[in-house]
């Protein structure tokens, strides 16, 4: 059975004085509608993100020879956090700041690195994900989004889904069959960074619940990928998509989404006479969010050691999404109030958008079930 | 701190290790004191964690003997770890002379009555202390009273896992003798008592942890061990994503003693830790299922404590309702500054 890390960590006056900076930024361009502040990653706002990338607050941790700034993953952890508390409309640039340039970095060739990394912290290159497929979701294995090998490179064809903002993302990192499927599963797929504006993709947007369009099916039509564009090496794509799992199922996007409800219920309840179980109900979810800001914060500095804290993202992650979904259920018994979709503003705006959200907060980057399969392995379990 | 953490988990491992092989926890439950246990405690110097080098302690602080209370709950240990070290610092805060015997603390919450006799529920190992370390709150200041084991009465009582809590009358010309405690609040002491069950509970649940996945993996029904099923996989990854939260609530408390942020830490430990506990023993036991419900086997031990210990200084309704206070009146807008606050 391995230990689970989470040694807390404190941050140093570096990132206190950054975090003083990223308020002031906001004092100046933080007047976000009450309608885009929860979930405010899945909000997209490219004139936003070229506003974060002047500040150097995109690629923050990569090397300044590739456009990046260079710092600690402590500071990236700041810098995001305070943006997504503050509701901040992050989701144009997130993908690509999260998971596609450490990608990069990581298994790309240094003609990549070169090609796409400055032009991610200019903001001015968006990625998107590309592994659900129609039938292949929580079984990303079985995608069956083929690319055949010709000349100078791979033609692809099929299609993927849940894709945010591939109307709005220039590149995609594709999980593709490059091989025949064999007795291993996880053999013979590749990634490859596909150009969204090629010839031969097609775009159709997938309307929410909620009503947002930010979800996209793509289809591929023998879409021609050149060599260049693979990511890492052919046939191994598998442990490459692994690692980037452990950028992504950490960051305090996994507890923040629902944040401003929290927030805005604590104010709303403070001009109300409030009943014992009322304010416990509030310091339980507090002391919730407290100890998942350690955890990721923990997380991070692994990160930082040149670590690939697997199992410890899974439980953030598991852990964040819990409270956050959880968060609205608790809130709209001690508020006495109904929710209202069509609101402008308030508590009532803030209760329906976090309502109607909530579901996808724990399928997006691997539903309840899977984290929870992958924490049981590390209890050596499977 | 990671040196000095390793050190102490080494030594007091071995020593609980032998504690664990011993009927202390017998002799405990049947109402005698572990003596040999507590001889070796002392002779190990355990007692004087908390004191300082002045005084013939380790100079360990709370931070180190928060780490020894996490693994005396890991062990099950059957002494009054978190009482007797809380106590001997105490006495020594207040100038008191210091010896090697058993103290347990007692706090007041009312005011001290001028005469007739005062009411202590609850008071852990009282029935086997040398005395009591009283504290309570005069005008303001925290004021200490050591009351003599001949000078209260007990009425005798114990938790679920059969740690001695007992009722305590004292009357009030025993509590004359009043030294003052200077710099230290009765909000202070409430809540390292809290932290120090908090460290207990995180360690019971490690322990417990372990125990339930050892056992799915070994017990097999239906052909297979029961780990392999999915529906126990998934409980018990819950089971260890609560308690690594726990362990690290009670560390980041620990990271913060002497800070600013001190009692809101603990409240956030306790609270973690208590509401965790609950949901920790029920998978532990559905996944142990009849076996894990004997005296026989091991896994009661820790079980009971947790059921015990979750309620003990305040359970997670109690601090969270003051926690949930506590974020009621900052000023608006200030929870997110607040917050940021805690990692700095």
């Amino acid at each position: 059975m391995q230990q689970l890390n989470f040694e807390p960590v404190l941050t140093s006056d570096k990132e206190t004085a950054l975090r003083e900076h990223v308020r002031s930024f906001l004092a100046e361009h933080g007047d976000f509608p009450a309608a885009n502040v929860i979930d405010s990653w899945s909000v997209c706002d490219p004139a936003f993100s070229k506003l974060l990338a002047e500040q150097g607050w995109i690629g923050m941790t990569w090397p300044t020879e590739y456009g990046g700034g260079g710092r600690s993953y402590l500071e990236r952890y700041v810098v995001i956090e305070e943006l997504l508390a503050a509701g901040a409309p992050v989701g144009a640039h997130w993908v690509a700041d999260r998971q596609s340039g450490p990608l990069l970095l990581r298994f790309g060739t240094e003609a990549q690195r070169q090609y796409f990394l400055p032009k991610v912290t200019q903001g001015e290159c968006f990625f998107a994900i590309g592994m659900s497929e129609p039938n292949s979701g929580s079984d990303l294995a079985s995608i069956k989004t083929r690319a055949e090998r010709v000349d100078g490179g791979w033609i692809v064809n099929g299609s993927k889904i849940w894709t945010s903002w591939a109307h709005v993302c220039h590149y995609m990192i594709t999980l593709c069959r490059t091989a025949e499927p064999s007795d291993n599963r996880h053999a013979g797929l590749s990634q490859l960074i596909v150009d969204l504006h090629a010839e031969g993709i097609t775009i159709r947007p997938i309307i929410t619940l909620a009503g947002e369009a930010h979800f996209n099916e793509i289809f591929f039509d023998n879409v021609f990928v050149p060599d260049e564009h693979v990511a890492g090496k052919v046939d191994e794509g598998w442990s490459q998509v692994m690692a980037e799992l452990a950028f992504e199922r950490s960051g305090p996007e996994r507890f923040l989404s629902s944040y401003k409800l929290l927030e805005e219920s604590i104010s709303v309840l403070g001009k109300m006479a409030l009943k014992q179980e009322s304010m416990a109900t509030i310091g339980k979810f507090v002391a919730r969010l407290m100890v998942l800001r350690q955890m990721s914060l923990s997380v991070a500095s692994q990160l930082q050691d040149g670590k690939l804290p697997v199992n410890e993202a899974s439980v953030v992650k598991d852990l964040g999404t819990s409270f956050e979904q959880e968060l609205p259920e608790a809130m709209r018994l001690i508020l006495s109030t109904e929710p209202r979709a069509n609101a402008k503003e308030g508590i009532e705006r803030l209760l329906s958008d976090t309502i109607l959200k909530a579901p996808s907060f724990s399928l997006r980057g691997g539903t309840r079930e899977i984290l929870r399969g992958i924490i049981a392995r590390g209890l050596g379990l499977r | 701190m990671n040196e000095l953490s390793h050190l102490i988990e080494d030594s007091a491992t071995k020593l609980f290790e032998s504690f664990s092989e011993s009927d202390g926890i017998e002799k405990m439950e049947s109402g005698v004191f572990p003596e040999a246990l507590w001889a070796d405690f002392i002779a190990d110097g355990w007692l004087r964690t908390l004191l300082s080098e002045e005084n013939e302690g380790a100079g360990l602080g709370l931070a180190g003997g928060c780490l020894l209370m996490r693994l005396a709950g890991y062990y099950a240990v059957p002494l009054p770890v978190v009482e007797s070290l809380l106590a001997i610092y105490l006495l020594a805060e207040a100038g008191l002379p210091i010896t090697d015997r058993l103290y347990s603390p007692a706090i007041i919450e009312t005011a001290l009555p001028e005469t007739g006799e005062i009411r202590l529920n609850g008071i852990p190992w009282a029935r086997h202390a040398a005395g009591l370390v009283v504290i309570c709150s005069v005008a303001g200041e925290t004021q200490l009273v050591l009351v003599k084991r001949d000078d209260y009465e007990i009425s005798e009582g114990c938790n679920m896992a059969g740690e001695p809590r007992d009722d305590v009358v004292i009357t009030s010309d025993k509590l004359q003798n009043k030294a003052e405690l200077v710099g230290i609040s009765v909000e202070d002491i409430n809540s390292w008592l809290a932290l120090g069950r908090a460290a207990q509970i995180a360690g019971a649940m490690r322990s417990v942890l372990e125990r339930t996945v050892e056992y799915a993996n070994e017990r097999a029904q239906f052909g297979r061990q029961i780990g392999k099923f999915q529906a126990v996989q998934q409980q018990l990854a819950v089971q260890a994503e609560l308690t690594s939260a726990s362990i690290c609530a009670v560390d980041s408390a620990i990271a913060h003693l002497g800070t600013e942020q001190e009692w809101e830490l603990i409240a956030c430990a306790k609270v973690t830790t208590s509401e965790s506990a609950g949901i920790a023993a029920k998978t532990a036991h559905a996944v142990h299922a009849a076996i894990g419900f004997t005296q026989e086997y091991p896994l009661q031990l820790s079980t009971r404590r947790l059921w015990s210990w979750r309620d003990e200084q305040g359970n997670e309704a109690e601090w969270s309702a003051r926690l949930g206070a506590y974020c009621m009146n900052l000023e608006a807008d200030s929870l997110w500054c607040w917050l940021a606050k805690q990692t700095a």
